[in-house]
């Protein structure tokens, strides 16, 4: 009998205001609290980009598309274009917008940068497949290219697929 | 930080340094002597990159969260510090503080709680009372908030309030050790672009008085 050994996949860290592009089985990793994983999804090309929006709006502040939910939409949307993926198909996923420290804690942003990034997603008629937002936890996302699915851990509490 | 208007970090080296050493003598105190603290290193890092930075990685930490407020810091928000700890090295320090074992695996009492606590209400109180001296701002420690969650998760949501003034992080990396050791505790202070701009003139103006 031949043992082989598991296939590693590629895996991308989205850091904080990144956009990254994943396909063909490629993985893609982010840890949130108020921010926002969006992914954006076209099961029948296997492929996606994956946001970590930190604020609602830009608003001529300074940053990477990726930082905004009002310019990373359309950043995604076009990475997705340069690459050849139709419009046509996407579908989104959502996870994040936490509030972590009550009402005394720091910039409470979570509630905001969802509100916004699902009016931006009925703007552009992108269908919502799954959220998994709000609480008080902190959130880690994996999504697999592949399936498609959304794994969301939280501390405390088991895993759930989206 | 204001992205018009780039500094080195090193300017702060010195306010920083008498911080962090004014800390580890009340943790020392408050902790029999057991636990010391030295400033690592402080530099600035692209936002998105802060958490890899601090190789926090996606653990689950245990952490006291604290708020800066006081003078001269428009509504009294001036940033954040965040003590944290992975579960061994928290549960060690509560057992230590409350003179008994170490109960791996069991749930954190209210009692293990509130020793953590504050002990980030000492170490913050002590660290803000010497930013207080050398900026001639009152500054204090909110209360403390206990917190078991990923650490890049807390981390990013301190960052998502220094993240609308700009697109990079101040990183005050701090070096722990525990009855002579190197401990894997870790102290993140954030501060806010306002408070940073405070810390930046007096730093000047002491320089100028020099």
């Amino acid at each position: 009998m031949t043992c082989s050994a598991p296939e590693r996949r590629a895996e991308a860290n989205v850091g904080m205001a990144q956009i990254a592009l994943v396909a063909q089985g490629e993985i893609a990793r982010a840890v949130l609290g108020s921010c926002i994983g969006l992914v954006l999804f076209h099961e029948l090309r296997k492929t996606a980009v994956v946001a970590h929006i930190v604020l609602p709006q830009g608003q001529d502040r300074p940053g990477p598309a990726g930082k905004f939910a009002d310019t990373a939409l359309p950043e995604m949307l076009a990475i997705l274009a340069e690459n050849g993926i139709p419009r046509t198909g996407l579908v989104a996923k959502v996870a994040g917008g936490a509030n972590m420290f009550g009402s005394s804690g720091p910039l409470q942003i979570g509630k905001e940068n969802h509100a916004i990034v699902i009016q931006l997603l009925k703007n552009l008629r992108i269908p919502i497949m799954a959220e998994h937002v709000g609480g008080k936890v902190g959130r880690r996302i994996t999504f697999d290219s592949a399936t498609g699915d959304l794994q969301v851990d939280m501390a405390g509490s088991p895993s759930v697929v989206l | 930080m204001n992205a018009t208007a780039p500094f080195d970090p090193a300017l702060l080296g010195d306010f920083f340094s008498a911080a962090t050493q004014h800390a580890s003598l009340a943790m020392s105190q408050w902790t029999n002597g057991r636990v010391s603290l030295s400033l690592d290193e402080l530099r600035e890092a692209p936002l998105e990159e802060v958490s890899a930075e601090l190789d926090m990685g996606d653990d689950l930490l245990t952490m006291v969260v604290l708020g800066v407020q006081g003078d001269g810091v428009q509504g009294g928000m001036g940033g954040q510090l965040i003590l944290a700890f992975d579960d061994e090295n928290g549960r060690t320090l509560a057992a230590s503080l409350l003179g008994r074992e170490v109960v791996a695996n069991a749930g954190w009492s209210e009692l293990d709680q509130s020793a953590v606590m504050e002990t980030g209400n000492i170490l913050a109180s002590a660290y803000l009372n010497e930013l207080t001296r050398l900026t001639r701002r009152k500054l204090i420690p909110s209360a403390p908030f206990f917190v078991q969650d990923f650490g890049a998760s807390v981390l990013a949501q301190v960052l998502a309030g220094q993240s609308l003034a700009g697109d990079r992080a101040l990183i005050c990396r701090t070096r722990f050790e525990f009855d002579q050791r190197q401990v894997n505790w870790s102290l993140f202070f954030v501060p806010s672009e306002e408070l940073l701009q405070t810390l930046l003139t007096a730093v000047q103006t002491s320089a100028a008085n020099a």
